[in-house]
Protein backbone atom coordinates (compact mmCIF):
# COMPACT_ATOMS: atom_id res chain seq x y z
CA UNK A 1 0.00 0.00 0.00
CA UNK A 2 1.23 3.94 -0.99
CA UNK A 3 2.52 5.21 2.11
CA UNK A 4 1.83 8.71 1.64
CA UNK A 5 -2.13 7.92 0.50
CA UNK A 6 -2.48 5.46 3.12
CA UNK A 7 -1.53 8.75 5.58
CA UNK A 8 -4.17 10.65 3.91
CA UNK A 9 -6.48 8.34 4.15
CA UNK A 10 -5.42 7.41 7.65
CA UNK A 11 -5.78 11.38 8.61
CA UNK A 12 -9.78 11.74 7.63
CA UNK A 13 -10.14 8.65 9.50
CA UNK A 14 -8.94 9.95 12.59
CA UNK A 15 -10.07 13.71 11.43
CA UNK A 16 -14.04 11.94 11.12
CA UNK A 17 -13.43 10.02 14.36
CA UNK A 18 -12.35 12.99 16.20
CA UNK A 19 -15.00 15.40 15.17
CA UNK A 20 -17.52 13.14 15.33
CA UNK A 21 -17.17 12.70 19.22
CA UNK A 22 -17.11 16.10 19.72
CA UNK A 23 -20.18 16.88 17.49
CA UNK A 24 -21.89 14.34 19.33
CA UNK A 25 -20.84 15.68 22.77
CA UNK A 26 -21.80 19.41 22.04
CA UNK A 27 -24.78 18.16 20.95
CA UNK A 28 -25.76 16.94 24.07
CA UNK A 29 -24.39 20.04 25.94
CA UNK A 30 -27.17 21.99 23.94
CA UNK A 31 -29.97 19.58 24.55
CA UNK A 32 -28.83 19.68 28.25
CA UNK A 33 -28.80 23.45 28.33
CA UNK A 34 -32.35 23.78 25.72
CA UNK A 35 -33.89 21.25 28.49
CA UNK A 36 -32.33 23.08 31.35
CA UNK A 37 -34.17 26.17 30.31
CA UNK A 38 -37.00 24.35 29.40
CA UNK A 39 -37.64 22.89 33.05
CA UNK A 40 -37.38 19.29 32.04
CA UNK A 41 -35.65 17.13 34.76
CA UNK A 42 -33.53 15.03 32.14
CA UNK A 43 -31.41 18.19 31.21
CA UNK A 44 -28.55 16.56 33.85
CA UNK A 45 -28.49 13.39 31.61
CA UNK A 46 -28.16 14.56 28.75
CA UNK A 47 -25.30 16.78 29.64
CA UNK A 48 -23.83 13.93 31.57
CA UNK A 49 -24.12 11.75 28.14
CA UNK A 50 -21.97 14.74 26.52
CA UNK A 51 -19.53 14.58 29.43
CA UNK A 52 -19.45 10.70 28.66
CA UNK A 53 -18.83 11.29 24.54
CA UNK A 54 -16.02 13.34 25.36
CA UNK A 55 -14.39 10.95 27.50
CA UNK A 56 -14.72 8.26 24.94
CA UNK A 57 -13.55 10.23 21.67
CA UNK A 58 -10.10 9.79 22.44
CA UNK A 59 -10.65 6.08 23.10
CA UNK A 60 -12.21 6.08 19.74
CA UNK A 61 -9.66 7.61 18.01
CA UNK A 62 -7.19 5.00 19.73
CA UNK A 63 -9.29 2.22 18.62
CA UNK A 64 -9.28 3.47 15.22
CA UNK A 65 -5.33 4.09 15.35
CA UNK A 66 -5.49 0.28 16.00
CA UNK A 67 -6.98 -0.56 12.90
CA UNK A 68 -5.47 1.95 10.48
CA UNK A 69 -1.64 0.93 11.94
CA UNK A 70 -2.85 -2.76 11.20
CA UNK A 71 -4.23 -2.29 7.73
CA UNK A 72 -0.84 -0.34 6.67
CA UNK A 73 0.80 -3.02 8.30
CA UNK A 74 2.74 -1.19 10.82
CA UNK A 75 2.59 -3.86 13.42
CA UNK A 76 4.59 -1.92 15.93
CA UNK A 77 2.34 1.19 15.94
CA UNK A 78 -0.66 -1.06 16.02
CA UNK A 79 0.66 -2.60 19.51
CA UNK A 80 1.56 0.52 20.97
CA UNK A 81 -2.05 2.01 19.94
CA UNK A 82 -3.24 -0.92 21.26
CA UNK A 83 -1.33 -0.69 24.47
CA UNK A 84 -2.47 2.76 24.95
CA UNK A 85 -6.36 1.11 24.38
CA UNK A 86 -5.98 -1.30 27.18
CA UNK A 87 -4.40 1.36 29.39
CA UNK A 88 -7.67 3.26 28.85
CA UNK A 89 -9.70 0.04 29.83
CA UNK A 90 -7.98 -0.23 32.46
CA UNK A 91 -8.56 3.58 33.99
CA UNK A 92 -12.14 3.07 33.83
CA UNK A 93 -12.00 -0.35 36.07
CA UNK A 94 -9.76 1.58 38.93
CA UNK B 1 -21.68 27.43 45.76
CA UNK B 2 -21.18 29.63 42.94
CA UNK B 3 -24.57 30.18 41.01
CA UNK B 4 -24.27 29.23 36.99
CA UNK B 5 -26.68 32.09 35.84
CA UNK B 6 -26.81 33.54 32.32
CA UNK B 7 -24.30 35.93 33.07
CA UNK B 8 -22.04 33.85 34.64
CA UNK B 9 -22.19 31.29 31.84
CA UNK B 10 -21.67 34.00 29.19
CA UNK B 11 -18.66 34.75 31.15
CA UNK B 12 -17.26 31.31 31.77
CA UNK B 13 -17.89 30.88 27.67
CA UNK B 14 -15.45 33.69 27.32
CA UNK B 15 -13.06 31.98 29.79
CA UNK B 16 -13.02 29.00 27.59
CA UNK B 17 -12.78 30.41 24.48
CA UNK B 18 -9.43 32.30 25.71
CA UNK B 19 -7.84 28.77 26.95
CA UNK B 20 -9.15 27.19 23.77
CA UNK B 21 -6.92 29.51 21.69
CA UNK B 22 -3.86 29.04 24.17
CA UNK B 23 -4.10 24.94 23.45
CA UNK B 24 -4.53 25.36 19.89
CA UNK B 25 -1.13 27.38 19.52
CA UNK B 26 0.64 26.33 22.47
CA UNK B 27 -0.41 22.34 22.44
CA UNK B 28 -1.17 22.91 26.45
CA UNK B 29 -4.41 21.79 27.28
CA UNK B 30 -4.90 25.21 29.55
CA UNK B 31 -5.25 22.99 33.15
CA UNK B 32 -2.85 25.45 34.52
CA UNK B 33 -5.14 28.40 34.08
CA UNK B 34 -8.53 26.50 34.54
CA UNK B 35 -7.88 24.93 37.83
CA UNK B 36 -6.43 28.38 39.90
CA UNK B 37 -9.35 30.22 38.00
CA UNK B 38 -12.24 27.88 39.65
CA UNK B 39 -10.77 27.20 42.71
CA UNK B 40 -9.33 30.76 43.56
CA UNK B 41 -12.23 33.06 41.50
CA UNK B 42 -15.47 30.81 41.75
CA UNK B 43 -14.62 28.79 44.88
CA UNK B 44 -15.03 25.25 43.40
CA UNK B 45 -13.54 22.25 45.25
CA UNK B 46 -10.01 21.50 43.95
CA UNK B 47 -10.76 17.97 42.69
CA UNK B 48 -14.23 19.22 40.87
CA UNK B 49 -12.20 21.93 39.37
CA UNK B 50 -9.29 19.26 38.52
CA UNK B 51 -12.44 17.12 36.47
CA UNK B 52 -13.55 20.09 34.70
CA UNK B 53 -10.26 20.82 33.73
CA UNK B 54 -9.40 17.06 32.13
CA UNK B 55 -13.01 17.68 30.54
CA UNK B 56 -11.41 20.60 28.91
CA UNK B 57 -8.35 19.34 28.11
CA UNK B 58 -10.22 16.55 26.32
CA UNK B 59 -12.31 18.91 24.01
CA UNK B 60 -9.35 20.95 22.90
CA UNK B 61 -6.91 18.29 22.51
CA UNK B 62 -10.08 16.15 20.66
CA UNK B 63 -11.08 19.58 18.25
CA UNK B 64 -7.53 20.82 17.65
CA UNK B 65 -6.02 17.15 16.86
CA UNK B 66 -9.07 16.52 14.48
CA UNK B 67 -7.48 19.71 12.05
CA UNK B 68 -3.89 19.07 12.95
CA UNK B 69 -3.90 14.88 11.82
CA UNK B 70 -5.56 15.76 8.38
CA UNK B 71 -3.25 18.73 7.41
CA UNK B 72 -0.22 16.20 8.59
CA UNK B 73 1.11 18.88 11.77
CA UNK B 74 0.43 16.29 14.23
CA UNK B 75 3.09 13.65 13.72
CA UNK B 76 0.73 10.72 14.97
CA UNK B 77 3.56 7.60 15.31
CA UNK B 78 5.74 9.67 17.74
CA UNK B 79 2.35 10.89 19.20
CA UNK B 80 1.27 7.00 19.72
CA UNK B 81 4.64 5.95 20.76
CA UNK B 82 4.35 8.53 23.36
CA UNK B 83 1.16 7.60 24.34
CA UNK B 84 1.73 4.64 25.77
CA UNK B 85 4.27 6.10 28.36
CA UNK B 86 2.13 9.03 29.23
CA UNK B 87 -1.47 7.02 29.11
CA UNK B 88 0.81 5.20 32.14
CA UNK B 89 2.06 7.72 33.76
CA UNK B 90 -1.92 8.73 34.22
CA UNK B 91 -2.66 6.31 35.97
CA UNK B 92 0.18 5.94 38.30
CA UNK B 93 -0.69 9.35 38.54
CA UNK B 94 -4.43 9.51 39.74
CA UNK B 95 -3.62 5.99 41.98
CA UNK B 96 -0.23 8.38 43.74
CA UNK B 97 -2.88 11.11 43.70
CA UNK B 98 -3.13 11.89 47.89
CA UNK B 99 -0.56 10.15 48.81
CA UNK B 100 2.40 11.90 48.16
CA UNK B 101 3.37 15.11 48.92
CA UNK B 102 1.98 17.68 46.36
CA UNK B 103 4.51 20.04 47.77
CA UNK B 104 7.05 18.07 47.05
CA UNK B 105 6.14 17.35 43.18
CA UNK B 106 5.50 20.95 42.78
CA UNK B 107 8.83 21.89 43.89
CA UNK B 108 10.47 19.18 41.56
CA UNK B 109 8.50 20.23 38.88
CA UNK B 110 8.91 24.09 39.26
CA UNK B 111 12.68 23.67 39.21
CA UNK B 112 12.50 21.57 36.01
CA UNK B 113 10.80 24.42 34.54
CA UNK B 114 13.27 26.99 34.31
CA UNK B 115 15.53 25.80 32.72
CA UNK B 116 12.84 24.35 30.14
CA UNK B 117 11.84 27.81 29.98
CA UNK B 118 15.21 29.61 30.03
CA UNK B 119 15.88 27.35 26.68
CA UNK B 120 13.34 27.99 24.63
CA UNK B 121 13.36 31.49 24.58
CA UNK B 122 17.08 31.64 23.79
CA UNK B 123 16.60 29.57 21.04
CA UNK B 124 13.69 31.52 19.76
CA UNK B 125 14.83 34.78 20.65
CA UNK B 126 18.28 33.30 18.20
CA UNK B 127 15.77 32.49 15.91
CA UNK B 128 14.25 35.60 15.59
CA UNK B 129 17.35 37.28 15.49
CA UNK B 130 18.89 35.47 12.67
CA UNK B 131 15.99 35.13 10.45
CA UNK B 132 13.94 32.00 10.48
CA UNK B 133 15.13 28.99 11.77
CA UNK B 134 14.81 25.77 9.63
CA UNK B 135 15.46 22.46 11.79
CA UNK B 136 18.35 20.60 10.25
CA UNK B 137 17.28 18.96 7.55
CA UNK B 138 18.04 15.06 7.23
CA UNK B 139 21.59 14.11 4.97
CA UNK B 140 20.89 12.64 1.87
CA UNK B 141 22.43 9.39 2.89
CA UNK B 142 21.02 8.92 6.23
CA UNK B 143 18.44 6.62 6.68
CA UNK B 144 15.05 7.71 7.68
CA UNK B 145 13.94 7.06 11.22
CA UNK B 146 10.05 5.46 11.70
CA UNK B 147 9.00 8.84 13.43
CA UNK B 148 10.54 11.34 11.17
CA UNK B 149 7.75 13.49 9.24
CA UNK B 150 7.29 16.64 6.89
CA UNK B 151 4.42 19.37 7.35
CA UNK B 152 3.86 22.46 4.99
CA UNK B 153 4.49 25.28 7.25
CA UNK B 154 2.30 28.55 5.98
CA UNK B 155 4.02 31.80 7.65
CA UNK B 156 7.12 30.67 5.65
CA UNK B 157 4.70 28.83 2.80
CA UNK B 158 7.02 26.27 2.52
CA UNK B 159 7.93 22.57 3.75
CA UNK B 160 9.61 21.62 6.79
CA UNK B 161 10.68 18.52 7.16
CA UNK B 162 12.79 16.95 10.38
CA UNK B 163 14.05 14.30 12.08
CA UNK B 164 12.86 12.69 15.29
CA UNK B 165 15.95 11.75 17.94
CA UNK B 166 16.36 10.64 21.50
CA UNK B 167 13.19 9.02 21.77
CA UNK B 168 13.94 6.62 25.10
CA UNK B 169 15.14 9.60 26.84
CA UNK B 170 11.79 11.55 25.59
CA UNK B 171 9.50 8.56 26.73
CA UNK B 172 10.53 8.56 30.22
CA UNK B 173 9.99 12.44 30.49
CA UNK B 174 6.35 11.78 28.69
CA UNK B 175 5.56 9.57 31.84
CA UNK B 176 6.50 12.17 34.24
CA UNK B 177 4.41 14.34 32.16
CA UNK B 178 1.27 11.87 32.04
CA UNK B 179 1.94 11.47 36.04
CA UNK B 180 0.72 15.22 35.97
CA UNK B 181 -2.38 14.94 34.62
CA UNK B 182 -3.85 12.09 37.46
CA UNK B 183 -2.04 14.46 40.08
CA UNK B 184 -2.62 18.04 39.15
CA UNK B 185 -5.26 18.03 36.15
CA UNK B 186 -2.60 18.94 33.90
CA UNK B 187 -2.75 17.62 30.20
CA UNK B 188 1.02 17.53 30.34
CA UNK B 189 1.76 19.45 27.40
CA UNK B 190 3.38 21.99 29.48
CA UNK B 191 6.33 19.07 29.50
CA UNK B 192 5.62 17.51 26.22
CA UNK B 193 5.79 20.58 23.68
CA UNK B 194 9.23 21.90 25.22
CA UNK B 195 10.52 18.18 25.66
CA UNK B 196 9.61 17.27 21.51
CA UNK B 197 10.86 20.75 20.59
CA UNK B 198 14.60 20.69 22.53
CA UNK B 199 15.29 16.89 23.17
CA UNK B 200 13.41 15.56 20.19
CA UNK B 201 14.12 18.31 17.72
CA UNK B 202 10.67 18.53 16.63
CA UNK B 203 9.50 21.94 14.84
CA UNK B 204 7.80 24.15 17.65
CA UNK B 205 4.55 23.72 15.54
CA UNK B 206 4.60 20.47 14.93
CA UNK B 207 5.29 19.99 18.54
CA UNK B 208 2.37 21.43 20.01
CA UNK B 209 0.07 19.93 17.12
CA UNK B 210 1.90 16.63 18.42
CA UNK B 211 1.24 17.22 22.05
CA UNK B 212 -2.39 18.20 21.60
CA UNK B 213 -2.71 15.05 19.77
CA UNK B 214 -1.53 12.78 22.66
CA UNK B 215 -2.66 15.19 25.85
CA UNK B 216 -6.34 13.73 25.47
CA UNK B 217 -5.45 10.59 25.94
CA UNK B 218 -3.52 11.17 29.25
CA UNK B 219 -6.75 13.58 30.20
CA UNK B 220 -8.96 10.72 29.72
CA UNK B 221 -7.54 8.12 31.24
CA UNK B 222 -7.08 10.53 34.35
CA UNK B 223 -10.84 11.80 33.67
CA UNK B 224 -12.13 8.40 34.06
CA UNK B 225 -11.03 7.83 37.12
CA UNK B 226 -12.76 11.09 38.48
CA UNK B 227 -16.12 10.69 36.80
CA UNK B 228 -16.22 7.36 38.95
CA UNK B 229 -15.79 9.48 42.31
CA UNK B 230 -18.38 11.91 40.93
CA UNK B 231 -16.32 14.90 41.00
CA UNK B 232 -17.12 16.21 37.60
CA UNK B 233 -19.64 19.20 37.37
CA UNK B 234 -21.49 18.93 34.06
CA UNK B 235 -23.03 21.87 34.06
CA UNK B 236 -20.50 23.91 34.18
CA UNK B 237 -17.93 21.58 32.62
CA UNK B 238 -20.52 21.73 29.66
CA UNK B 239 -20.35 25.54 29.90
CA UNK B 240 -16.59 25.77 29.96
CA UNK B 241 -16.02 23.06 27.04
CA UNK B 242 -18.44 25.36 24.98
CA UNK B 243 -16.03 28.05 25.03
CA UNK B 244 -13.04 25.67 24.32
CA UNK B 245 -14.33 24.34 21.29
CA UNK B 246 -14.76 27.37 19.85
CA UNK B 247 -11.40 28.64 20.65
CA UNK B 248 -9.51 25.75 19.70
CA UNK B 249 -11.06 25.98 16.19
CA UNK B 250 -10.35 30.05 16.32
CA UNK B 251 -6.80 28.85 17.84
CA UNK B 252 -5.95 26.15 14.71
CA UNK B 253 -5.92 29.48 12.66
CA UNK B 254 -3.76 31.61 14.28
CA UNK B 255 -0.85 28.31 15.05
CA UNK B 256 -0.40 28.43 10.67
CA UNK B 257 -0.43 32.00 10.37
CA UNK B 258 1.83 32.65 13.44
CA UNK B 259 6.00 32.27 13.14
CA UNK B 260 6.99 29.16 14.93
CA UNK B 261 9.55 31.71 17.08
CA UNK B 262 6.99 33.86 18.47
CA UNK B 263 5.13 30.72 19.74
CA UNK B 264 8.52 29.56 20.91
CA UNK B 265 9.20 32.79 23.14
CA UNK B 266 5.42 33.28 24.13
CA UNK B 267 5.79 29.37 25.24
CA UNK B 268 8.79 30.03 27.42
CA UNK B 269 7.15 33.01 29.25
CA UNK B 270 4.31 30.67 29.70
CA UNK B 271 6.13 27.91 31.19
CA UNK B 272 8.48 30.51 33.40
CA UNK B 273 4.69 31.77 34.92
CA UNK B 274 4.21 28.16 35.46
CA UNK B 275 7.49 27.64 37.25
CA UNK B 276 7.35 30.88 39.49
CA UNK B 277 3.63 29.94 40.37
CA UNK B 278 4.28 26.54 41.54
CA UNK B 279 7.49 27.68 43.58
CA UNK B 280 5.67 29.98 45.43
CA UNK B 281 3.01 27.40 46.17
Amino acid sequence: MNRVFSDKEFGKLIQRTLLAGVSLSLFFFFLGFVLRFSGFQSAGAALRAGVLTLALTPAARVAMLVYGYWRTKEYRFALASFTVLALLFISVLL
Amino acid sequence: MFDLNLLNSSLLVIFGFFIGILGSVMGVGGGIFIVPMLVLALGIPIHQAIAVSLAAIVASSSAVASVNVERGLANMRLGVALEVTTALGSIAGALLAGRLSSNIIQLLFALVLFPVSAGMFMKGRRALKHGHARPAPAAADAIPGVFDSEFFDHSIDSSTSYRVKNMTPASFISFFAGGLSGLLGLGGGIIQVPMMNLLCGVPIKAAAATSNFLIGVSAAASLFVYLKKGYLMPELAAVIIIGVLLGSFAGIYILYKARSEKIQIAFSALVFIVAVKMLLK
